[in-house]
């Protein structure tokens, strides 16, 4: 109980950070996952879109996953990047969070960008095959997991009868290897290293599109108050990235992208090269939220309803 | 090496063996040095044989090159420096509290009998799980990871330290209250360089402590230091930078710990414990 | 009575600090959804102990432990005294030993996953791994300060080498042995405790982080607190261990 004593002090501590956060507003620290989803965020600060709308980004990585949306309701962070099942969860729990842009959207594209993988010969094709089996996800009540669980039970399986242990993405290709687990959802770099070693991997099926085609993944939260708060500051915020995305959408085969991309993730550029880009999206489309949230229902992550509108900026929907 | 001596000079007694040259070789730590290489060279072979592949184990000798790049281009320095950085102040903070705290609670019974419950709570409670909440309240930055360095770091210096008060002689005490020392001057002379030693044995075990707190820390979140380096670089799919980072901490490891026992050793130059090597 | 003394204050002070804790919630000090006041918290706390439901995450983190500290302590001991009493293997392992010690532990999660995956036995190996140090050189260091008299004592009366290490070496240097034992038992909780947040399923660790994950705030404290006890009891235990096997220093 000592800790927890140091705890209320701290409470004090967070309080004032809050405080100084409101009285500089033309800076936003961003935490963001260094994955390549997030280059938009990078683009737009190598291109000085933020600068020219009189903002200074702040980015913060995190890898570990501990921080997220805790840290954003400690005031460590303005903006995170995050995925849709955690900020519904957070939203349900009473945590009140303003989805601010889009972030990552599986769009129809020929190559993909992630998916679920097992071991060669392993005669894994469809969700029936798992029962029984271990698939590794990065961790338990998050997008990646529902969406293996949701195609478990669309590819005739029984989810409740598959294992799911959670393993994080760079462990994930040794563990197959090492017969830990029968199957995999990674995402890049991970499964692009892995799904072109076919003498040991076997591509199964991407999760996302199979399950919902268009499903947005990814997007960028607030905490209500700091979006209420900061207006004028978040409306520059999202027009700078929008145009961050516009110039990535545009540029997908650009050397310039490659630079920016090994940068902040700070793989190699040889490696980034081989990554197949996918577009991000520049609007969010609720109706896509909306499945997804009505699948988290199903299982059981949530029981109450959301009201996406609500908790959505205008901007982020036209 | 008193024992060991003894204890060979005994087999030699009991059968005695010729000396050769190659056994007073194998005496010194010469040997020590060759199983390290060979331990390399085996990481070297395994992986460039193709006997253990996984892109988390890559050659010896890449992680030799990543070593040499990063050191050339400062990039392992600065890392290495905010880690040392976030440790050493939270090392010193967690210890200035710990010898207070041991100070006050060993001199003081009802200091003792009512801060004593809290404190045995707070450090027999493994940190890592308290990090989660932690973050709700301090964030993820310097302030999370120099606090759960402090909170790591405290209790075996305030053990050792109220250990070392609480074992004090009680003549010791009694002579200076005869000779009519002030309370202040009693700590000073006569508890404080008695509880010297265990005080500093407990701050060379929250040493190491520091260094892993102040790495875990860092690998949940931040923009630097060692840990989120070798996440990073795991993400990144560079495992030969993330082993030459390792490799780096673990030498400044070791000379942090070389340096305390250097310090130590002018400190307690006067106790025989220092003297037993 | 400076027993009922001493307990009386200290229980006044647990109380105070959690009287204190509720009064800032109550006041509206902190936001509640991150710090719920104990009267909160309890209920959760009563939930999961009523049920049951902590038996087996904690028979697995303390099944985890119990193993992996006794390989450490075992393996302490022995090497330790393998080194204390012979240059041979002094001069073999300590080199090696200075290499690995200084390394935090966590950072080789990697490298323990291709050799061992990321069951319970990389698991084990970590909490192992950073509870043999403190054993090992406190065995060598307890073993270096056998009072050289004994030892020639013991060499006049012509006692074997294993009778010379078991009657004599090993009871000698027992409370350096403990004091390492002690270290070891924290430090290797510590690590069981990281090694089910890192990759795991099941565990008082994990549960902790993914109750934060999923925003369970009143559970999570509530398993801290069932952590918190598990820690008070199992140093409880070690000293009264530590009592028994060496009462010449118990006070």
């Amino acid at each position: 109980m000592f800790s927890m004593t140091v705890l209320s002090r701290a409470a004090l501590v967070a309080a004032f950070t809050a405080l100084a956060t409101a009285a500089s507003a033309q800076t936003v620290r961003v935490n963001y996952i260094p994955i390549t989803d997030v280059t938009p965020l990078f683009v737009a600060i190598d291109k000085g879109y933020f600068k020219d709308e009189g903002l200074t980004i702040v980015p913060t990585p995190s890898t570990g996953g501990a921080a997220g949306v805790p840290g954003l309701m400690a005031g460590a962070f303005d903006v995170m990047y995050g995925n849709v099942v955690s900020t519904m969860l957070a939203q349900e729990q009473g945590f009140k969070l303003e989805v601010i842009s889009a972030g990552t959207k599986q769009f129809d594209t020929p190559a993909n960008t992630n998916g679920m993988l097992a071991r060669k010969g392993a005669g894994i094709k469809t969700g029936k095959d798992l029962e029984g089996k271990t698939v590794a996800v990065n961790t338990r009540n998050g997008i990646i997991w529902l969406f293996a669980r949701a195609w478990i039970a669309k590819s005739g399986g029984d989810a409740s009868k598959v294992t799911f242990k959670e393993v994080p993405f760079p462990q994930m290709p040794d563990a197959l290897r090492g017969k830990q687990i029968d199957a995999a959802f990674m995402v890049n770099p991970f499964f692009a290293a892995s799904v072109i070693d076919t003498d040991t991997f076997e591509f199964v099926a991407a999760p996302y599109r199979e399950v919902q085609p268009n499903v947005e993944v990814g997007h960028y939260i607030s905490t209500q108050e700091y979006f209420r708060k900061n207006r004028e500051t978040m409306a520059k915020y999202i027009r700078a990235f929008r145009k961050g995305v516009q110039w990535y959408n545009a540029n997908l085969k650009d050397p310039d992208l490659v630079r920016i991309i090994s940068g902040f993730t700070k793989m190699q550029p040889e490696l980034v090269a081989k990554l197949s880009l996918q577009e991000l999206p520049e609007v969010i489309n609720l109706g896509a939220v909306a499945t997804t949230v009505k699948l988290m229902k199903e299982n059981g992550l949530i029981s109450s309803d959301i009201d996406l509108e609500a908790m959505t900026a205008p901007e982020a929907l036209k | 090496m008193s024992i060991a001596s003894s204890l060979t000079a005994e087999l030699k007694v009991q059968a005695p063996v010729r000396r050769k040259p190659f056994r007073d070789l194998a005496r010194t730590r010469l040997s020590g040095a060759v199983l390290i290489v060979v331990l390399l060279l085996l990481w070297e072979v395994s992986a460039a044989r193709g006997w253990i592949v996984s892109d988390n184990w890559p050659r010896f000798s890449a992680v030799l090159a990543a070593a040499w790049r990063g050191l050339l281009s400062g990039e392992l320095a600065d890392i290495l420096g905010s880690t040392l950085y976030r440790t050493l102040v939270g090392y010193v903070a967690g210890c200035i509290f710990g010898v207070a705290f041991g100070l006050l609670l060993g001199s003081n019974r009802y200091f003792d009998w009512t801060l004593r419950p809290l404190i045995e709570i707070q450090r027999t409670l493994p940190s890592p799980a308290i990090i989660p909440p932690l973050i709700l309240f301090l964030g993820v930055d310097d302030t999370l990871k120099i606090f759960i360095i402090m909170l790591a770091v405290f209790p075996p210096v305030f053990v050792n330290t109220y250990g070392g008060v609480r074992g004090l002689d009680e003549t010791l005490l009694l002579t200076a209250r005869t000779f009519g020392l002030s309370r202040f001057d009693t700590l000073r002379k006569i508890v404080l360089p008695a509880a010297l030693p265990a005080m500093t044995a407990g701050m060379r075990i929250a040493l190491s402590l520091a260094l892993i707190m102040a790495v875990i820390g860092e690998m949940i979140s931040g923009a630097s230091g060692v840990g989120n380096y070798l996440m990073s670089m795991q993400y990144a799919m560079r495992a030969d930078s993330m082993y030459a980072a390792v490799i780096c901490l673990a030498a400044a490891g070791y000379l942090l710990n070389r340096i305390f026992l250097m310090l130590e050793r002018a400190v307690l130059h006067w106790h025989h414990s220092t003297r037993m090597e | 009575m400076p027993e009922l003394g001493r307990k009386g204050f200290g229980l006044l002070s647990v109380l105070g600090v959690l009287l204190l804790w509720e009064l800032i919630c109550r006041a509206g000090l902190v936001n509640l959804f991150l710090l719920p006041p104990p009267s909160q918290i309890a209920p959760a706390l009563w939930k999961i102990l009523a049920s049951g439901s902590f038996l087996v995450p904690l028979g697995q983190t303390l099944g985890m432990l119990l193993i992996g500290y006794t390989i450490a302590c075992v393996a302490g001991v022995v090497l330790g005294l393998l080194m204390g009493c012979s240059d041979y293997f002094y001069g073999l392992l300590e080199p090696l030993i200075e290499v690995v010690r200084p390394i935090p532990k966590p950072a080789l999660i990697p490298a323990m996953v291709v050799f061992l995956g990321i069951g319970a036995g990389m698991k084990i190996t970590m909490v192992a791994l950073a509870a043999l140090f403190p054993v090992l050189i406190n065995t060598l260091q307890g073993v270096r300060g056998v009072d050289p008299v004994l030892l020639a004592t013991a060499r006049t009366l012509g006692c074997s080498r294993f009778a010379t290490i078991r009657k004599i070496i090993l009871p000698a240097s027992l409370p350096m042995i403990l004091t390492g034992m002690r270290v070891s038992l924290s430090m290797g909780l510590v690590l069981v405790i990281l090694a089910e947040m890192l990759a795991a399923e099941s565990g008082i660790g994990f549960l902790i982080l993914d109750l934060q994950r999923s925003f369970q705030v009143r559970p999570m404290y509530a398993w801290i607190a069932i952590l918190a006890a598990v820690g008070l009891v199992l140093n409880t235990l070690f000293e009264m261990v530590e009592d028994r096997a060496v009462p010449w220093r118990a006070k």
